[in-house]
């Protein structure tokens, strides 16, 4: 049966995919692009990858739109009218897909136990996890201990990626002055987006600090969480303006979780090096190694957490200065 | 039952992509996508619950937060939209 589903909601994802790539009004793709990251997690979903349909969830259909969005109010709504290299793209484009569909035929049937996945370290993991960090989610327990590095230097790249962001969007032209404007009002004046939203946004927080520590016993962590916490900032600046939500959490603020998260993370490694052990070996962290793990990815998550809200609300807002 | 539950939300997910992609209009697309969102928050508690995995009704929770505050990202867009018209035709005039 999850077969169906999925052959179902990825037939979907290639009608929606064709029409993306069809339509020449920006809006148009903006708003399917949201139907596709959709349909992708309900894809990952039914897969049972509630991790990753979570994270596509809050980044691909929540912020994305935003951002998207808020790129679309800088530009014009209609894509500009053909290239000539067209064709030359499309050989190209084809080619490679011919290649995926030439290797697909050598992969293993979907649910083969003999599969390559299910054979290597997997069965160790889940053997092994109840006895070492004793946490009921192992996907938080790869992520956050047996495969710590990897996750660091995902913090790392988002941590990258966002200051180039900023540094692209943060340029001016030479002579060119901000026009400065009155304070743009959001949707102060409507009366039902106003009060909905207001009372969401304590509910939203209080899901995004739920999902940040309840990572370790059901889908969630500090990717998501952080993206939820980013929402729910968005929200607010959307219904009270932009300048009241800089005045709640300033850029000197967002840019000390950017950096904070990412050297609380790193300084999690070098605390366990420090008490003996290997870096970002949480066992020396507490007498009981078990503790000391569980104590360990609490850290890094938060770390996590604070480097995903910060990068995503300082790019909102890095949006929200140039269309000044 | 859950299957029938789940063929039907199948069903209803494609009209709203069919009316998506046809539009025409600018607000047809809008309902056609929180529609859509709407519909994924409903498949996934269906599957939850056909998987007998009720916990993860925690995802479909975040896609309803989450989608509420998509529309309220495009409500905004336009509004700005249309003040900036106004402010530069009243410069303009």
């Amino acid at each position: 049966m999850t077969a169906v589903f999925g052959i179902f909601l990825l037939t979907l994802l290639v009608i929606t995919a064709v029409a993306i790539v069809r339509t020449r009004n920006l809006f148009v793709a903006t708003m399917l692009m949201g139907i596709a990251s959709l349909l992708i997690a309900a894809n990952f979903f039914v897969l049972d990858a509630a991790d990753v349909a979570l994270t596509e969830a809050a980044v691909g259909a929540g912020i994305s739109t935003v951002l998207f969005l808020s790129a679309l109010a800088l530009t014009s709504d209609e894509e500009k009218a053909g290239s000539s290299r067209r064709i030359l793209s499309f050989l190209v484009v084809a080619a490679a897909a011919l290649v995926v569909i030439y290797a697909t035929f050598d992969k293993p049937k979907f649910g083969d136990p003999e599969a390559p996945v299910q054979a290597h370290v997997a069965p160790w993991y889940i053997e092994k996890t109840p006895e070492f960090i004793d946490i009921p989610n192992i996907v938080t327990a790869v992520l956050g201990s047996y495969r710590a590095y990897d996750t660091l230097g995902e913090v790392f790249v988002v941590f990258t990626a966002g200051i180039g962001v900023m540094f692209l969007l943060s340029y001016r032209r030479a002579g060119h002055t901000p026009t400065s404007r009155a304070p743009d009002p959001g949707l102060r004046h409507h009366l039902i987006p106003r009060v909905l939203g207001r009372f969401l946004i304590p509910f939203i927080l209080l899901f995004g600090l739920y999902v940040q520590f309840h990572g370790e016993y059901g889908p969630g962590g500090g990717f998501q969480a952080g993206a939820i916490i980013a929402a729910a900032v968005i929200l607010y600046a959307l219904l009270e303006g932009e300048e009241r939500a800089l005045q709640v959490l300033s850029r000197r603020v967002l840019m000390g979780l950017v950096a904070g998260g990412a050297i609380l993370y790193s300084a999690v490694g070098f605390a366990g090096l420090l008490l003996g052990g290997n870096f970002l070996d949480y066992s020396v962290l507490a007498s009981d190694p078990v503790k000391g793990q569980q104590y360990g990815i609490i850290l890094i998550e938060a770390g996590v957490g604070m480097t995903v809200t910060g990068v995503l609300l300082s790019i909102f807002h890095a949006f929200a200065a140039r269309e000044q | 039952m859950y299957y029938v539950v789940t063929i039907a939300t199948f069903l209803t997910m494609a009209l709203a992509l069919i009316r998506a992609i046809l539009g025409p209009s600018v607000y047809d697309r809008v309902l056609a996508v929180n529609m859509f969102g709407t519909k994924t928050v409903l498949l996934l508690s269906v599957i939850a619950f056909l998987y007998g995995r009720p916990d993860f009704l925690d995802l479909a929770l975040a896609y309803a937060l989450i989608n509420f505050i998509g529309v309220l990202a495009v409500l905004e867009f336009f509004r700005a939209r249309v003040a900036r018209r106004e402010a530069e035709n009243r410069e303009g005039a």
